[in-house]
């Protein structure tokens, strides 16, 4: 039955036919893509015409510094690598588990699908780890002629610009006991909490250095609402693609794919999750890298 | 291989096994190695901030910098993770074309928001003063002439 | 790579992707034939027969709020009967005001001209004329309808909250609409405004992701791109730019739903409301508008390109002539498709924009009079000379040209931003945007639907009702627009609710009188139509034939009732584009019958 004819003589527009040569789904998956890549531009052209309105604007390194384990250790950007490898990594496993499908081949599929999900959950659980740190990490910042402690939420920054030692000398004078007593054990754990809450607030002050203490002021508040913004909506894309793949994985478990014949769903999956790794690129070059 | 579902697609592509791999794993690589150097950017950016006397301009080359090299990453893995480059260069066209739309979308916004600031630290003299950077920290004299002098530009 | 191809030969397009349309043969329950019907043609229908409850709704909105700027002051006591605290002693007071104009424009503008005219056309047009059993997929393309239907059930449920919907204008800026403390329309109202249009978005979404790939992979044999009829090649480019506009704005929604419950700062800095100083700094409500009209502006060609579409096709087909400049007609969609993405700003140069950059904005809106002229001088040689045949739809056609040059030279006055420091927010930009989008559209629409409703019912709409719907909405658009723009000119504010106090403005206060006495006619008439509507659906004239106009397209080579799958037999090839009309002697040239040997070419 079939004519076979090379490529250049085909009139792919001519009607009867796909004139990429693509099955329907996967041409709206691609679309729908393309839709999302807007989406997200919107997010990041808002977070950069922000950032352009400002005279100043937090350095990532500064932020983002810290590692689970590692305690105070100044570590920038060593966390969101690792975050960046898990998304590489689970979208070379996305890339096998197609291919696979390609061959047909359903323990593949289904091996690959799994590290792929593995992937996508250490992911996510990264980015738990790393706003719940921000949320709840307590910094000191100046803040209307007071030193405070805060950490990075959407209505407060802490990671302004280094303030004047002389200021922050006045600033402390006026903040509670509680505070300095933060700042001191921050520095030095040679005493207790209850040591350093037994204490007046002029030997606290006294054991403050305060050359040493690189407080800084407010920064722009719309950093925190963009990071926690735009990272939670990729956050919640790459849920949504766990639960596809896992909705594949379990297709491919009872045998849908093979009964149907093809794999074409799982390269639509797959399609949504390298979209996911891709958006990543972005986010991590707009947010951390510059 | 014909899939019988969908007719209107006339034929697949068929790769080696063993040269999709190879492919996979060197773009795998190539991914890796552009991220160590973005890290290795952004780690050089930090640095210069914190030395004695910042270059602007050696930052915002180093931002080109890893602009250019996202951009790379994107395109391989476009082009490779997704198979974009193995479609029909009609289908690429239509997926490259509807982009370009962001060249302006990014630079029109991004303008207006570099003049919103323009405005806002002639008019609004808090904002000016309590945002704008201070070039040394310990200088505070330098630190009171730096808005006078943009106040009159 | 090797690549080998294999042809079937015989194998019709989508028969065997979609055989389950075969089983139409079989019983089908009332819920899967009507309501959770996957038939391109029902879902067609839905958008339609909803989109027309949702017109009544926002054109009564509009002639409630013309009450109190033709008669301000003036008591009705029937509104309080009906609208009780909202109109207090029987004038319609100040949140009501407001609310009934952001309803008004959001209604008309998502709800009738989006949903309702390209949900309608593009669902029942292109599988038609493409040569498709249905659309690609046509379980999303139902879920598209409902999603639709969630929409105007949120937005309907907001009309009947204790602080009543929206209040803040159709395109809702902050920080008005981002602070409940500010109105009451900015409360729960606005918050269930941002859900409905969040599930609008996700509807035009399925929706127009299933046309472009209809559109490309679905077409019969033989139907090549530049066969196209127009109007396929207009819900073309309608689809894209709804699915790369769309989702900018739901960005945009997003980020102020944040700002309104989480206290994030992206639009708002440095307010004051009522004496409280809120904590919000660094945002920019200039950034809210970018991204508004980033799809506001691509939604006006949403609106207006169908129209475009369908009123090509029929002056084509009722004027008996090709249509003229069938390849500059395309290549002036493209462009007005294109420049659509480009010129956002222009509705905001009195914003604080740089005006260096406004003057981009300047010259890249005025490119857009290039395709438009285009479009008009095509439209009107396609006239030219023709055996026109004065149906109630080509007048609708031809009214929506009309329209479509009056309001398109108004365009030029605003887009100029030096004139548009004078004109902006005046009546002259609603007298603008109501000729040009909003009542061209619409004539589309009516054209559209006189001419497809054989095709939809099997039966006619009558035709003597249609011409005085016609000449009724023809006059009353222009006595109602027409004044607006000498009132604009002189310097009169829109969305006021009260001019008394402006002596200069009195005036006009004769002339507002007229226009909200025409604009109560106008409805009326509108409703005859809606009557026409639903009564021709039962008991309208019946046609007759498979092809009652003598048009090319191939959705009158189907049954006169299609079932779902649309042909009984094998889809038809196509063999000639869609306007052979008067060729060689002959009043019309079908699509799928082949060139013969001595044909003259076009």
């Amino acid at each position: 039955m079939a004519t076979t004819a090379t490529a250049h003589q085909t009139k792919w527009w001519s009607g009867g036919k796909s004139p990429f040569n693509l099955e329907y789904g996967k041409l709206m998956m691609w679309y729908f893509l393309m839709s999302d890549a807007f989406t997200f531009g919107a997010f990041l052209i808002s977070y950069g015409s922000i950032r352009f309105s400002q005279n100043f604007w937090p350095d990532p390194n500064v932020v983002f510094n810290a590692f689970p384990g590692a305690g105070h250790a100044n570590l920038p950007l060593a966390f969101v690598s690792v975050m960046t490898f898990i998304l590489i990594i689970s979208s070379v496993t996305m890339v096998l588990a197609v291919h696979a499908g390609h061959k047909g081949d359903r323990a593949g599929v289904m091996k690959w699908l799994a590290w792929t999900i593995v992937g996508g959950l250490a992911f996510l659980g990264c980015q738990a780890w790393e706003w719940h740190h921000l949320i709840t990490g307590e910094h000191a910042a100046l803040i209307d002629g007071q030193i405070q402690m805060v950490g990075q939420t959407t209505t407060v920054n802490p990671w302004g610009q280094l303030a004047d030692p002389g200021v922050v000398f006045e600033a402390l004078k006026n903040s509670s006991p509680q505070v300095l007593a933060q700042i001191v054990h921050d520095h030095d754990h040679s005493h207790t909490w209850k040591e350093l809450a037994g204490m007046s607030k002029d030997q606290l002050m006294g054991m403050i250095n305060v050359a040493e203490l690189h407080v800084r002021e407010k920064g722009p508040v719309a950093f925190g609402g963009y990071f926690y913004g735009i990272t939670g909506f990729h956050g919640f894309h790459v849920f949504s693609g766990v639960i596809i793949n896992i909705v594949m994985l379990l297709m491919a478990q009872n045998g849908v794919f093979d009964r149907k014949g093809h794999y074409l769903m799982i390269e639509k999956a797959g399609l949504y999750w390298h979209f996911v790794d891709l958006v990543w690129v972005f986010v991590f070059l707009c947010f951390y890298l510059i | 291989m014909q899939h019988p579902a969908f007719e209107e697609v006339s034929f697949h592509h068929h790769t080696e096994d063993a040269e999709f791999k190879k492919r996979v794993r060197k773009t795998t690589i190539l991914l890796s190695i552009i991220t160590v150097i973005e890290l290795g950017i952004g780690l050089s950016i930090y640095m210069i901030h914190k030395g004695p006397d910042p270059s602007h301009l050696l930052v915002l080359m180093f931002k080109g910098m890893v602009c250019i090299l996202s951009l790379a990453k994107a395109y391989y893995i476009v082009s490779v993770f997704m198979h974009l480059g193995d479609e029909i260069r009609n289908m690429i066209m239509t997926i490259v074309v509807p982009l370009l739309l962001f060249i302006w979308f990014i630079a029109a916004f991004i303008i207006d928001g570099n003049s919103y600031k323009t405005l806002r630290n002639r008019y609004d003299k808090h904002f000016q003063e309590t945002t704008m950077p201070k070039e040394h920290h310990k200088a505070t004299e330098e630190k009171k002439a730096e808005p006078a002098k943009s106040e009159k530009q | 790579m090797s690549e080998s191809i294999h042809i079937h030969p015989g194998s019709v397009g989508h028969e065997v992707a979609h055989d389950d349309h075969h089983h139409g043969h079989h019983e089908q329950s009332f819920i899967t034939k009507y309501i959770f019907s996957q038939d391109h043609k029902t879902i067609g229908k839905q958008f339609l027969i909803t989109g027309i409850i949702w017109a009544i709704i926002g054109g009564l909105f509009s002639v409630l709020f013309r009450l109190q700027l033709g008669f301000p002051g003036q008591s009705f006591p029937i509104l309080e009967t009906f609208f009780g605290h909202w109109a207090k002693g029987g004038t319609i007071q100040p949140e009501f005001y407001y609310a009934l104009v952001t309803m008004h424009g959001t209604v008309l503008v998502f709800f009738v001209l989006t949903a309702g005219l390209s949900g309608t056309f593009a669902n029942l047009l292109i599988p038609l004329q493409v040569g498709a059993r249905d659309m690609a997929s046509p379980f999303m393309n139902m879920l598209s309808y409902w999603f639709f239907f969630l929409a105007s059930i949120v937005m309907i449920s907001s009309m009947f909250i204790q602080t009543g919907p929206a209040a803040g204008g159709w395109t809702v800026y902050p920080p008005l609409s981002a602070l409940g403390q500010a109105s009451d329309g900015s409360k729960l109202g606005m918050d269930l405004w941002i859900v409905a249009m969040a599930l609008f978005v996700v509807s035009s979404l399925l929706g127009g992701l299933n046309y472009i790939a209809t559109i490309l992979n679905m077409r019969t044999k033989g139907m090549s791109m530049t066969r196209l009829p127009l109007t396929i090649w207009a819900l073309f480019f309608t689809a894209i730019l709804g699915v790369l506009s769309f989702p900018v704005l739901l960005s945009g929604l997003i980020l102020l739903l944040f700002d309104r419950n989480l206290g994030t700062s992206f639009y708002l800095s440095d307010i004051v409301v009522a004496g409280e100083v809120l904590p919000n700094e660094g945002g920019s409500a200039i950034l809210f508008q970018h991204l508004f009209w980033f799809l506001g502006h691509p939604e006006v060609y949403i609106i207006l390109l169908p129209a475009m579409g369908m009123v090509s096709e029929i002056l084509s087909v009722n004027s008996r002539k090709p249509i003229f400049g069938y390849m500059a007609m395309l290549g002036s969609l493209f462009a007005i498709a294109i420049l659509a993405f480009l010129v956002w700003a222009h509705h905001m140069f009195v914003t604080g924009l740089n005006p260096f950059l406004g003057s981009v904005f300047v010259l890249l809106t005025l490119l857009i009079a290039v395709p438009s002229a285009i479009k008009v001088f095509n439209w009107l040689t396609t006239l030219w000379r023709g055996n026109i045949r004065l149906f109630p739809s080509t007048l609708f056609a031809i009214g929506f040209v009309s329209l479509f040059i009056s309001g398109g030279l108004t365009g030029i006055f605003l887009g100029n931003s030096t004139i548009d420091i004078h004109l902006h927010d005046t009546m002259f930009v609603v007298a603008h945007f109501h000729i040009v989008m909003g009542v061209a559209s619409m004539f589309g629409m009516f054209a559209g639907i006189y001419h497809w409703f054989p095709k939809m019912f099997g039966r006619y709409l009558n035709s003597t009702l249609g011409y005085v719907h016609f000449w009724v909405t023809m006059i009353g658009a222009y006595l109602i627009f027409w004044p607006m723009h000498y009132e604009g000119l002189a310097g009169m504010p829109r969305r006021y609710l009260d001019k008394a106090i402006w002596k200069s403005f009195n005036q006009f206060g004769d002339l507002d009188k007229m226009i909200t006495v025409v604009s109560i006619i106008v409805f009326a008439v509108q409703l005859m139509f809606v009557f026409n509507f639903f009564y021709s659906i039962f008991k309208g004239r019946k046609v007759t034939s498979t092809n009652p106009w003598g048009a090319n397209t191939l959705e009158w080579t189907t049954p006169i009732n299609p079932g779902h799958g649309n042909w009984e037999g094998e889809i038809p090839e196509v063999h000639r584009w869609a306007y052979d009309y008067g060729k060689d002697g002959r009043e019309f040239i079908p699509q799928t019958e082949p060139v013969g040997a001595n044909e003259s070419k076009h």
